[in-house]
């Protein structure tokens, strides 16, 4: 629920693409007006958001997209700071940070911020993701000044102290053990494999945060961290829905233009290098029933044709119940009852990150099911993707799942997924047209791409394996053959 | 949360919200403008809907609504749980079976034809329905209708896919009753329900789901599938006479088949208080209930507006006070289920065990004081705003207003039930809830469970004035 390390909302959906966790479940995106063609069932053309774009002097970005079917209106401000970034011995601080950034600010003390948009029949949200930290509303479109006015308040001076801290510091933890400590497979695989597969400390800690760093935060490391990353400058606001765009835009120069911009942010470098050997770990869970089996490639960099082609791979080894891995994993061999997987799993989605990421796999299954049986399925179905070219008909179909899927945020509901890329587009492409572009980047991608991006990111030595284990760690290896 | 979907033109007088203009300046000596003004929302239309029914008895509702190219078709067939007698678990087992094969299609062929129309066709089975559904792009709306009737009229059960799904059940069993969510759900259904009812038994055995065959898999579907049980839903863009003749070619030959079944439960009424052991667990997993007003009675909307101000919505008193004050949990939160002819209220948390008894003093004393003192106006109106806003965000979407036609069909609801909820949320007293509170939630009645390290947590319970009397009973679940 409300103002986690992935997502939620107290509705229904939200942005990401939760899968390993037992927490909430994804959602529908939201919506466009302008989003879609004429009524007619006739051939897909292609999404289109409408939006206007601009940035105030003190460098925050606007992004603003009008789509008047439904009287609300939908607020995301986006830090241009995730959890890969934070002190080395403050795991989980920007989450921690996230929740308080909800805690009171200059004209606003605590708990008003909810109670204003609660009263106004809004919900608000806010969640850490790899590269930012959005934090999101949707109200009535007549309450739509007074959340820009929360929005401000808390990006101008939140008000964050001792009280509050110590109060945000038990809900997480609290966070913490619900989502990881208390639940079998908590946390596996998506915050588990990052820690396996990447080299780098950016992307290689715990996110969640170890309980002891959590609890060491102290007032003034949020100073800090407000100063560093949380200005204008390194922030992009959304409004989208029931708004009139010059009305918007002059409620918005009143409110944030006075909001005074920081120091250029240094980001520290989050590469990743190229895996050139498999890497391999067993993780002992003493809650878990069964054991469970994940594998992760590193993926091509963003925007890359090689990256709309691993989008494409996704949906064709992954997605839904005609992908090749459920064939085999489920329906042929019966090692598992379903597979999770894709980019950014339980993070995100292929969209919403900017730096090294993981494509991820993974299903609980029997003890009876060795690692050399899962292996040897698993091995043949990545083989043919890297071996044989994809039909026409197989790509198309991957296309339509794709088509379909960016059609949902069109969907007037609450829009989060619509300012999410909206909001990703102008972060890290200064445009939010971006969104736009997608349709054609995925359908530029030929048999001939799809082969060569499986042959160099589908790897064996470019893959991470990690097995769960049930039992206390230390603890003899069930029969699963989790030897090596 | 109130899982329900919910109804109502927002249009309505909103006049409660001028309560929410301007909150006094604070102490603001900058330049920095006061709060604006909120003003009165504009109206929200539920979308039309046009429902009829089959010679058959089928029942069919379409809702053409919005602009995104794209249909959702849900197919719901009152075969579930309720339905299994003894045989906890045969519904699912049957609504598994299901997209193994049909009309001679084989599995794989019915998924690459779901995804060729940009949709994935889910099967879920609950308490009272087995539904089956998908959202593709507008264009297949036809094809989604066909292949959803093909699934469900014409399943082939192939044996060879038998012990695969069998397996996949106990695993889901196995995960199930290792997680302390299941544990306390299980053991708070037992002591609510009792185990006589279906209701009572959410989670199969080990032995049951071993022991299911395909003889048991096909009787339960041809006991309980037909069309006098069944309701289709198509909403999004589609053509209205094209989906009509389909569905009519589809559905018009499937055989009426059984009407739904009633059976109401007789909840075991408290003090009760349920413990399961889960040593060394970090948190303590609390579910605590009683019977709620059922959906449609005189006092369902405004217990639904007291639910909401006490425990269901983010800024409830008591997500207020043991989250926001406390730092107790992270996601406490309390709901109302509807089942036909009756509910049941229940507030979950997971809290941190050493203050276990602690958040529940806070938890009672919550509801002792909305017993004690009807509610500010103000705090009343913020939430019946609330849950007036929140309605057009539930009704917004295809998939959203199905599960709200969908839900007034489920309680025989009248036809204007969506239309007419923000009004009677609106119309709500303070004074109805602070009594409701007393009719509905007497703690000298409640049914408690916890789930945790009962060697550091019992003792906290024990000292707890509300439990001195109450015997407590150590429980295995599954």
């Amino acid at each position: 629920m409300r103002v986690s390390l992935i997502t939620a909302s107290l509705l229904a959906g939200v942005l990401a693409g939760c899968a390993g966790q037992p927490v909430e479940t994804a959602g529908m995106p939201p919506a466009e007006p302008v989003a879609t063609p004429p009524a007619e069932p006739a051939a897909p053309s292609g999404l289109h958001i409408e939006s206007e774009y601009y940035t105030l002097p003190n460098g925050l970005k606007v992004v603003m997209s009008r789509d008047p079917t439904v009287p609300t209106a939908t607020v995301g401000v986006y830090y241009g700071i995730g959890f890969r970034i934070e002190p080395r011995n403050r795991t989980g601080f920007a989450h921690l940070f996230e929740h308080l950034m909800f805690q009171g600010s200059a004209h606003a003390p605590k708990g008003q911020f909810d109670k204003i948009i609660y009263s106004a029949g809004g919900i608000n949200n806010g969640s850490t993701r790899f590269d930012f930290t959005n934090y999101y509303e949707v109200v009535p479109s007549n309450a739509l000044e007074s959340v820009l006015w929360l929005e401000a308040d808390r990006m101008r001076m939140p008000v964050i102290d001792q009280t509050v801290l110590a109060n945000q510091q038990g809900v997480v933890a609290n966070e913490v053990k619900v989502n990881v400590i208390n639940q079998p497979y908590g946390g596996w695989p998506w915050l588990d494999m990052p820690q396996v597969a990447n080299e780098n400390w950016y992307n290689a800690h715990n996110f969640y945060g170890d309980l002891a760093d959590l609890q060491a935060a102290k007032v003034e490391d949020s100073k800090e961290f407000f100063n560093s990353f949380y200005r204008p400058n390194n922030a992009v606001l959304v409004v989208a829905g029931d708004i009139d765009y010059a009305a918007t835009r002059a409620m918005i120069d009143r409110l944030f233009a006075t909001v005074p911009a920081g120091s250029p942010v240094q980001l520290p470098n989050i590469a990743e290098p190229r895996q050139t050997q498999e890497k391999f770990k067993i993780k002992p869970d003493p809650l878990a029933p069964r054991p469970a089996f994940s594998v992760a490639w590193h993926v091509p960099e963003r925007n890359t044709p090689e990256w709309f082609a691993m989008g494409v791979l996704d949906q064709i080894l992954v997605q839904g119940q005609d992908s090749r891995l459920y064939d085999k994993l489920v329906r042929e061999t019966g090692i598992a009852g379903g597979v999770q997987g894709g980019i950014n799993i339980g993070l995100g989605n292929m969209y919403n990150y900017n730096g090294p990421m993981l494509w991820t796999v993974g299903f609980i299954h029997d003890p009876s099911k060795t690692r050399e049986q899962i292996q040897a399925a698993l091995d043949s179905v990545i083989e043919d993707v890297r071996t044989r070219p994809v039909s026409a008909d197989e790509l198309a179909r991957a296309r339509t799942k794709i088509r379909s899927n960016l059609y949902n945020l069109a969907d007037p509901s609450t829009r989060f997924g619509l300012i999410d890329l909206l909001a990703v587009g102008a972060l890290w492409e200064n445009d939010p047209n971006w969104v736009n572009r997608l349709e054609a980047g995925f359908d530029a991608v030929t048999p001939e791409l799809l082969l060569a991006t499986a042959r160099e990111y589908l790897r064996p030595t470019n893959r991470s394996i990690l097995l769960v284990q049930p039992g206390a760690p230390g603890a003899p290896a069930a029969k699963s053959g989790a030897s090596r | 949360m109130i899982r329900r979907a919910l109804a109502a033109a927002f249009a309505a007088a909103l006049a409660t919200l001028a309560l929410l203009a301007p909150a006094a300046p604070t102490a603001a000596q900058d330049a920095f403008p006061a709060q604006p003004a909120i003003g009165t929302p504009k109206p929200f239309a539920v979308p039309a809907s046009e429902s009829y029914r089959l010679p058959n008895g089928m029942q069919v509702t379409l809702i053409p609504y919005g602009k995104v190219p794209k249909a959702t078709v849900s197919l719901r067939i009152y075969a579930g749980a309720l339905n299994e007698g003894e045989n906890s678990w045969l519904s699912t087992f049957t609504g598994q079976m299901l997209r193994e094969g049909a009309a001679g299609r084989s599995a794989a062929d019915i998924a690459e034809a779901a995804a060729g129309m940009g949709g994935n066709l889910g099967i879920g089975s609950d308490e009272h329905e087995t539904t089956l559904g998908l959202s593709v792009l507008a264009a297949n709306a036809g094809d989604a209708v066909r292949l959803v009737g093909e699934v469900a009229q014409r399943p082939d059960f192939p044996a060879s896919e038998l012990d695969r799904i069998r397996q996949n059940l106990l695993r889901a069993l196995a995960v199930a009753k290792s997680q302390p969510q299941p544990a306390a759900d299980a053991a708070l259904a037992a002591a609510y329900y009792g185990t006589a009812h279906p209701y009572g038994r959410p989670y199969a055995t080990e032995a049951q789901i071993t022991g299911y065959s395909l003889d048991d898999v096909r009787g339960f579907y041809q006991q309980n599938f037909g069309a006098r049980r069944a309701r289709l839903y198509v909403a999004g863009q589609f053509d209205r006479d094209a989906i009509k003749t389909i569905i009519e070619q589809v559905y018009g030959g499937w055989a009426a088949g059984p009407e739904r079944l009633r059976l109401p439960p007789q909840p075991q009424p408290g003090p009760k208080v349920l413990l399961v052991n889960r040593p060394g667990a970090s948190q303590s997993t609390v579910r605590l209930a009683f019977p709620a007003p059922a959906a449609g009675d005189a006092s369902d909307i405004p217990f639904r507006v007291t639910n909401a101000l006490l425990g269901g919505s983010f800024t409830s008193r008591i997500t207020t006070n043991i989250r926001e004050d406390k730092g107790y949990t992270y996601s406490p939160g309390s709901g109302i289920g509807h089942n036909p002819g009756q509910a049941m209220w229940t507030f979950d948390a997971d809290v941190t065990t050493d203050v276990t008894g602690a958040a529940l003093k806070e938890v009672f004393g919550e509801i002792r004081r909305l017993q004690n003192e009807a509610p500010p106006q103000d705090e009343a109106a913020g939430i019946q705003s609330w849950l007036a806003g929140t309605f057009i965000l539930q009704n917004a979407s295809p998939g959203g207003l199905i599960g709200s036609l969908a839900t007034r069909d489920f309680h025989g609801l009248p036809a204007n039930w969506l239309e007419s909820y923000v009004p009677s949320v609106l119309a709500v007293r303070a004074p109805d809830i602070q009594q409701l509170t007393r009719e509905t939630l007497p703690l000298d009645k409640m049914t408690l469970v916890v789930v945790g390290d009962l060697a550091k947590v019992e003792r906290q319970l024990k000292a707890l004035p509300e439990l001195r009397n109450v015997r407590f009973r150590r429980v295995t679940p599954f």
